[in-house]
């Protein structure tokens, strides 16, 4: 016994694909006698927004099989769409936008920017990988060698991954604190040095933190004057980061701290910004 | 549709609590669906270590609502949280076609269950915002869900983050 579930006659529309519409179905008994009815075949099917939106071809969201390639998207080209990465291997790819989620499968030898991520970004089955990452979940899985600067809205997790190191998100390019907010991700709620292993193995750690001063742009590198990317006037140095630097699991230089506390406004995240800036110049 | 069709169909008391079970592969969006569905922030949510419970009142039911942690790692304690589920929950990322054959693997070894037995299922194909979702449609033919035939089931497209398809 069960609930059939069938498909609608395929409809034509014009100048689309023909869609399917898929129905829970009539009535069945069981063994038990317990009959199900639906009243699927008097209401008419329920439309969601994702089937009355265009239909795109899901390769325009997806990097797969290339090798020694500068590739990615320029800003504004993704605008908050999820973006797929799989079977790459010793590229330089650059996602320059903000995105629902993004997951690389399969890459080997690649570096990795990945603008802000508004869900979670998944790295499967990846080894000798430099990113730099924001997002607001940060999960691998399998994964080996791997260097990530990165900006986590929650608690990063890894699991069944070795050799993975981490270091504070520091990136800069003109539009990226508009994609932070796109994203809806706080630059200052930064959690990136607290990470969860699912698999622990007693004597090792499967992940370290990198050195304080660690050069981002020696591991990844800005792309290069000859790409698509020439126009993005990239910088990762620490005074120019949309991310303040942040010191997180590292010793503490003292053992003195102090508190300022910003009242929620239209100035908030601008003066928050300012008193980080001119208490590091000092 | 949905979860409302199938808790109707329990024939339960309306002071009976019932217990549904959030499964589902790592990422799929089972804590997003549960805040969702009890109306709260899904804006922060953070990867489950362990498990999340959550009691409300929803169309005249009493829900106890278990979501269970998904990574690979921690599948194996899934079976700790059968006992006495009223509705099983299965949510598939239907944009992460890499893994469609893991998550149905797990759904086929969880209709194995001598635990789960006859007990209702309710598989949500969530992420349906997501550019690259497989339809509904697709997903149940490639879990083969015609085969299922010792219980109530059904598929429901839907959206946890938008809340879309989620309503009880």
């Amino acid at each position: 016994m069960g609930c059939w579930f069938s498909k609608k006659p395929k409809r034509k529309l014009p100048e689309k694909e023909p869609t399917t519409k898929v129905e829970e179905n009539t009535t069945t008994s069981n063994a038990n006698n317990i009959a199900l009815s639906s009243n699927a075949t008097e209401d008419p099917p329920k439309q969601y927004s994702w089937d009355k939106r265009e239909k795109v071809d899901p390769k325009d969201f997806m990097l797969t099989g290339l090798k020694d390639a500068t590739v990615g998207r320029l800003p504004g080209k993704l605008n908050g769409q999820q973006f797929v990465i799989q079977d790459c291997d010793s590229c330089k790819i650059f996602v320059l936008d903000h995105s629902a989620t993004i997951t690389i499968d399969d890459c080997t030898n690649c570096c990795i920017v990945m603008g802000p991520v508004k869900g979670s970004v998944f790295f499967r089955d990846c080894k000798d990988i430099k990113c730099v990452v924001a997002c607001q979940q940060f999960r691998t899985r399998d994964c080996q060698k791997m260097e990530v600067f990165l900006c986590c809205a929650t608690q990063p997790i890894i699991e069944a991954s070795t050799g993975m190191k981490f270091g504070c998100f520091q990136y800069y390019y003109p539009e990226l604190a508009f994609h932070f907010k796109d994203a809806g991700l706080s630059i200052f709620n930064n959690n990136w040095s607290n990470v969860h292993d699912f698999t622990p193995v007693s004597g090792e750690t499967n992940w370290s933190l990198l050195p304080e001063d660690t050069v981002v742009l020696d591991h990844v590198p800005a792309p290069d004057p000859e790409s698509e990317f020439k126009s993005v006037r990239v910088s990762a140095e620490a005074s120019r980061s949309i991310v303040p630097m942040t010191k997180g699991g590292r010793r503490k230089e003292s053992d003195e701290s102090c508190l300022f506390v910003f009242f929620a406004g239209d100035y908030t995240t601008a003066n928050a910004r300012k008193l980080i800036d001119e208490v590091r110049r000092r | 549709m949905g979860l409302l069709s199938i808790l109707r169909r329990l024939k339960h008391s309306p002071d009976q609590e019932v217990r549904l079970l959030l499964l589902g592969l790592d990422n799929a969006g089972k804590t997003t669906l549960l805040k969702q569905l009890a109306s709260e922030d899904v804006s922060h949510i953070t990867p489950t270590q362990g498990f999340n419970i959550k009691s409300m009142q929803s169309q005249g039911f009493k829900l106890n609502v278990w979501d269970i942690g998904g990574q690979r790692k921690i599948r194996p304690y899934w079976r700790n949280y059968f006992e006495n589920t009223d509705v099983l929950i299965y949510v598939i990322d239907s944009s992460d076609r890499k893994r469609f054959e893991e998550t149905g693997q797990e759904l086929a070894e969880l209709m194995e269950e001598e635990k789960l037995s006859m007990v209702p299922l309710l598989i949500f194909a969530n992420k349906q915002d997501l550019m690259t979702a497989a339809p509904a449609s697709e997903l149940a033919e490639g879990l083969n869900l015609h085969t299922i035939r010792d219980r109530v089931w059904q598929i429901q497209a839907c959206s946890a983050i938008t809340a879309e398809g989620v309503q009880v």
